[in-house]
């Protein structure tokens, strides 16, 4: 190797010119034939420019993104009636997002400002619309390597699953299609306290959190004027993560929750959750519109893993009880309730029902995935026939409560550096009355470019 | 008698031979690598056939045998990604999905021919046993098997330097002997503070034909660290440290 590297360097410093070509050929090929026996060719220069190190105080980033979709409609979806009863858009609808996402920070000592803004122009059947959301914008002082306190909006993001996350009790709920993106958080004031030792406990932190629900403070998330708390103990014991954590307050009914997660193997990985909600009330409805309410402890649980084969195809897979969720015969009543309101407004053209319908939707049944059992499945091959950064993966979710289900499939590419281009479908599928069967799209078609800067 | 005499005179004259200490040289080679707890940056380079590039800076703390972390600077698509590894437990922390998730060792968290046992690599001695060491010319040659299941490579075959003690080539191996990856070490460089060793490691694969990363070393230096700095808690905070 030294002899290679030698070699190299009197190449660059250049061959005297009175050589005759024989010379120079029998060189160049000496040179060539242990440059190819080295393995990888060594006389290319690498730079690296300690200043792209330097810290900043201050940076600014983020991303731009244009999200064209075609939705393909279902007319004869229960969901489809209820939107476009008074309308019709035809057999596909397109639909033009862009967003904009910019996050910046500032530090000084031990604090530290940060945000990040989310803003969406989009244009569809509606017209065009933008809206700008602060995701999360807080202040954090970092007095020791022990210690953070936090104040501001800002997301936790509690829970071990992928999917489903039945113990973020301080978050708004993710959506199992797009389990990675950005959510916008609460305005919370909180703390990290981590402490490390020797054996089995490794690590343990603790974070407590105040939650205020005011009028234009938090004042989605629950009951308003109410100050809740929330708090999370954190283990690292016996090399598997493991949180307890405990919401209480009054905005929201007091819930219990613990999650967990463990390497088997090198390329095996287990996780849980399971929260208790005391006292959860549930609004619902009989097929004639008539609302009831129901109150019971509701369990919710999810077990998970993640495996990893030789070959690099990543398999998540997990399974979700909704304790807090309808059954499929209360889906059912709710669907007929829909049926019966647009045969109504057929008839005579009273929405009066279609309205009343749309009113116990919005966050109750029209919540992401609101039965009781579900499956997930995401396969996922990493640079599958040796092309780099190129990842097509499979995701499928699956009401077990109805047999309906989604099933996407997805090409992600990213070679070209701070450049992610994403080609997803989803299909959906189920018998009627079913969840993903009433559904108002058959399918959909979403090519995503997101520029990061 | 002259027979005798010239054995005698023979064995006086031997040069004593002493076996090789493997584990002892390999804890030598690590220490001469780096220190014990240090920080550094690293840039890592994705080359592929074609000759485009694809380039990562990282900035790395590692403290004792298994406790080491490190932060992606840049591109801009990776900036804030963290990484931590606790002997075998490891997690990536992504701003965007803003909790750390479980990875494993074989896993690439940026794609190419590193993987994450390479970009979060923990002293050799302690995750490998020396079975066997020979010395080749210049250099030993040391057969490292894994202690543990959990580490990437089943055994490792390590070329160093006799006089220096530091590698020159390192070859990744299965459990069935199969090549996976062969790592190279160049440009002996004198970071300061007592610590000179290979400031460039290229890797090529046979598993990637045609492609090779590059991963270049700056700015290492020895640093008091708290434990507290290594945990899951942390990840989003490693920034704090720089």
């Amino acid at each position: 190797m030294r002899n290679i590297y030698g070699i190299t360097a009197y190449m660059q410093r250049g061959l005297p010119v009175s050589y005759d070509r024989t010379i120079l050929f029998f060189i160049f090929f000496t040179v060539s034939l242990l440059l190819c026996l080295s393995g990888p060719a060594r006389a290319e220069e690498y730079t690296f420019d300690i200043s792209e190190t330097e810290k900043k105080p201050y940076h600014i980033g983020g991303y731009a993104e244009l999200r064209p979709v075609l939705l393909g409609l279902d007319k004869n979806a229960a969901l489809y009636k209820l939107k476009f009863y008074n309308r019709d858009e035809g057999t596909a609808l397109e639909e033009y997002n862009a967003t904009l996402q910019l996050e910046g920070s500032l530090e000084k000592g031990i604090a530290r400002l940060f945000f990040r803004t989310n803003t969406v122009y989009k244009e569809s059947y509606l017209g065009s619309d933008h809206q700008t959301t602060i995701y999360e914008g807080f202040l954090s002082l970092k007095p020791s390597s022990s210690l953070t306190i936090d104040m501001g909006k800002r997301t936790l993001r509690w829970g071990k699953g992928y999917a489903w996350n039945p113990v973020a009790f301080v978050d708004r709920p993710k959506d199992p299609d797009e389990p990675d993106l950005n959510l916008e958080g609460f305005i919370v004031a909180s703390a990290d306290y981590i402490k490390s030792f020797d054996g089995p406990l490794k690590t343990l932190s603790f974070t407590p959190v105040i939650v205020p629900v005011y009028e234009h403070v938090n004042d989605t998330f629950g009951d308003i004027n109410r100050l809740n708390f929330a708090g999370k103990l954190y283990l690292l014991l016996y090399d598997t993560d493991i949180d307890f954590i405990i919401f209480a307050g009054g905005s929201k009914t007091t819930r219990y929750g613990m999650d967990f997660s463990r390497n088997l193997t090198a390329n095996f990985e287990i996780h849980g959750e399971f929260a208790f909600i005391n006292d959860f009330k549930m609004r619902f409805s009989d097929s004639n519109g008539n609302s009831f309410e129901k109150k019971y402890d509701a369990k919710s649980y999810l077990i998970g893993t993640r495996y990893l084969t030789e070959r690099d195809t990543t398999y998540i897979f997990e399974y979700y009880y909704n304790g807090t969720g309808f059954t499929a015969e209360e889906m059912r009543d709710y669907f007929s309730f829909i049926n019966k309101g647009y045969g109504t407004y057929l008839s005579s053209g009273n929405d009066t029902l279609l309205k009343r319908a749309s009113a116990i939707t919005e966050g109750n049944y029209g919540r992401i995935n609101p039965m009781r059992d579900y499956l997930y499945l995401r396969i996922s091959q990493k640079e599958p026939f040796d092309i780099l950064y190129f990842t097509p993966s499979i995701t499928g979710i699956l009401d077990l409560n109805d047999r309906s289900f989604s099933l996407s499939p997805e090409l992600l590419y990213t070679a070209i550096t701070n450049l992610e281009l994403r080609l997803k479908a989803s299909f959906i599928a189920g018998e009627r009355p079913s969840e993903f069967g009433e559904k108002q799209n058959d399918y959909r078609l979403d090519l995503r470019a997101r520029y990061y800067f | 008698m002259i027979r005798i005499a010239l054995v005698l005179i023979s064995l006086l004259c031997a040069v004593p031979v002493y076996a090789i200490d493997g584990t002892a040289l390999l804890k030598q080679v690590d220490r001469n690598l780096n220190p014990e707890t240090y920080e550094s940056y690293r840039k890592l380079i994705n080359i592929e056939p074609d000759g485009r590039k694809k380039e990562y800076t990282l900035f790395t703390v590692k403290k004792g045998e298994d406790k080491l972390a490190a932060l992606f600077l840049a591109p801009a698509s990776e900036k804030g990604r963290s990484t931590l590894r606790l002997g075998d437990n490891m997690w990536l922390y992504i701003p965007n999905v803003g909790k750390p998730i479980r990875i494993t060792s074989l896993q690439s968290v940026i794609g190419g021919v590193f993987n994450n046992a390479d970009i979060l690599n923990l002293d050799y001695a302690a995750e490998y046993d020396v079975e066997k060491v020979e010395e080749k010319g210049s250099e030993y040659l040391l057969h490292l098997k894994a202690k543990t299941k959990t580490v990437a490579y089943d055994r490792l075959r390590l070329w160093a330097d006799k006089n220096k003690k530091l590698p020159a080539k390192i070859e990744c191996l299965t459990e069935a002997h199969m090549l996976i990856k062969t790592l190279y070490f160049a440009e002996v460089k004198d970071f300061g503070g007592g610590i000179v060793r290979p400031s460039v490691i290229e890797t090529d694969s046979p598993l990637y034909k045609g492609y090779k990363s590059v991963m270049i070393f700056a700015k290492i230096r020895k640093r008091e660290l708290k434990d507290e700095v290594f945990t899951l808690t942390f990840m989003p905070n490693i920034e704090s440290l720089r």
